[in-house]
């Protein structure tokens, strides 16, 4: 069993982490547009886990089975499909991978959550090391009111619902995507996740997302070509 | 008071449950769920409430786990990870609240079943280990332990060699039969280091049923009810297990000078209490 970090694949993993509405999901679809163009072959890794773990993750979050570690193990093992059925055996046949969040976002949340930030490292430990872990540093309002004009209302395990932290899912929201900001910035140094200002416009922040991908794959000989 | 084995999780009191927690260990077809259903009659009849829980039972992830081992499509990191789920959701809905009523919680395998099936597919030790460190330290672990050997016409003459407890996950080339050997062998030589780690109280399964029974209810009515030992009704040549240090019947054998004893239950016919020390070696060991 190899360890966070042990893997040596062929391929390249890219990922994206950041609060709702900090821009990744934009920035992570435009590097899947250039890396395509540029004819590598390049997938995208969504969180389309086996049916089974994910009927119920949707079962427990719609009847709100889900304490902070059911919810903490039901996505671990939802990520650990990931890995073990999609991800690594990309990366074993050479290709790009590209992950919008990854176990960083389970680190952020879970601790929000009240468990023992050592316990959910060690959990999540099987995971493959990306090669670079892009982190979209938005504050708080600016991605809040980003939210505000895209969808109407939060779901209840997003907006912390679950942990009681107040009556309003506008105020708990906030509460708790600000205990989650605190993580990620804990985790910038501690997993040296490369920083983007994600104030900047869009063009900004994807040429220098550009620049470091581009770097990574200058010294990758056995990359996949698209077909 | 109870404690976990390492990490706490949020939200958890510990300090008020007065249950006991007794875990029923063993391997697949060694007649683990007859003998629980025999300890929960038995229990009830002497006034004690019984919760009787086990693997995959939680509300949460119990049908999940059942459909994903029918399409045997779950990688085995995923797999553990689900059964860790389902092991969470029934300590925090089932067996934590039981125990703060103070029922008698049996379990049909914990967590030490889950880590010899995870060590047998080459997971890391030390991951499992911290994977289920929130689980709660049991009053008693009872090992129910049979050699491959013994084990194989009980399975064959009952209800056939099932693709899971012959490993054929693993491995999936030969025929049952010998996936079945190696996999249980596998499995048994795991569990006895664990005996010996987590001072499991072994019970040899080979005799019949009616007699495992016997030997069971005499340590759970010293766990359950602490009734103290007695030196002349330890039978000769049996071998009594030591009680745990601080328990009711260690500070009563500490009393009278004594290491550690056996037991004669209230009401029970004097039959010797023969529970084997974790180091014994099997029929058929190696």
């Amino acid at each position: 069993m190899k360890r966070y970090g042990d893997h040596r694949f062929p391929g390249r993993l890219f990922i994206v982490e950041g609060i709702d509405g900090s821009g990744k999901s934009t920035q992570l679809m435009l590097l899947h547009r250039w890396l395509r163009s540029e004819g590598y072959g390049v997938v995208f890794s969504e969180w389309n886990s086996s049916m089974v773990v994910k009927d119920t993750t949707k079962r427990g979050k719609k009847r709100k089975l889900l304490t902070p570690a059911t919810f903490c193990l039901i996505h671990a093992t939802d990520f650990a499909d990931r890995v073990e059925r999609n991800i690594i055996p990309l990366l074993k046949a050479g290709a790009i991978v590209l992950c919008d969040r990854y176990i960083y976002t389970a680190f952020a949340r879970d601790v929000a959550r009240g468990l023992h930030p050592p316990w959910v490292r060690d959990l999540y430990s099987f995971a493959v090391k990306p090669t670079v872990a892009f982190y979209f540093r938005v504050p708080l309002e600016v991605s809040i009111e980003r939210l505000h004009g895209a969808r109407a209302g939060f779901k209840f395990y997003e907006a912390g619902l679950d942990l009681g932290l107040s009556e309003d899912p506008d105020e708990s929201f906030r509460v708790f995507q600000g205990r989650i900001v605190d993580e990620y910035e804990k985790m910038v140094p501690e997993f040296g996740l490369t920083v983007i200002d994600a104030t900047q416009p869009i063009e900004a922040q994807q040429e220098q997302m550009r620049q470091v991908v581009l770097s990574k794959l200058e010294k990758a000989k056995q990359l996949r070509v698209a077909p | 008071m109870k404690e976990s084995y390492g990490v706490t999780l949020p939200g958890m009191r510990l300090n008020d449950l007065v249950g006991k927690l007794i875990v029923v260990e063993g391997t697949d077809g060694v007649g683990r769920s007859t003998q629980i259903t025999l300890l929960k009659d038995w229990l009830e009849q002497r006034g004690h409430a019984v919760l009787n829980t086990g693997l995959s039972r939680s509300g949460l992830v119990g049908k999940g786990i059942k459909r994903a081992k029918e399409g045997h499509t779950l990688g085995r990191i995923t797999l553990n990870l689900f059964y860790a789920t389902d092991f969470a959701d029934r300590l925090e809905h089932e067996i934590i609240p039981a125990l703060r009523a103070g029922f008698v919680v049996l379990t049909d395998r914990y967590i030490y079943s889950l880590m010899v099936r995870a060590m047998v597919r080459g997971l890391d030790i030390e991951w499992i280990r911290n994977v289920y460190g929130f689980a709660l330290k049991p009053d008693a672990v009872f090992y129910l332990r049979i050699g491959v050997d013994d084990l194989i016409p009980r399975v064959v003459f009952s209800r056939g060699f099932d693709y899971w407890e012959s490993g054929l996950d693993i491995h999936s080339t030969e025929d049952m039969y010998e996936s079945f050997r190696r996999y249980q062998g596998a499995l048994l030589e795991q569990f006895d280091k664990l005996a010996e780690e987590y001072k499991f109280k072994v019970v040899d399964a080979t005799p019949d049923p009616r007699k495992v029974f016997e030997k069971l209810r005499a340590g759970i009515a010293r766990v359950v009810e602490g009734e103290p030992a007695k030196p002349s009704e330890i039978a000769e040549g049996a071998v009594p297990f030591a009680p745990e240090p601080g328990t009711p019947a260690a500070e009563a054998a500490k009393d009278k000078g004594e290491p550690g004893a056996g037991a004669k239950l209230k009401g029970e016919p004097s039959s010797p209490v023969e529970l084997e020390s974790a180091a014994a070696p099997a029929s058929d060991a190696g």
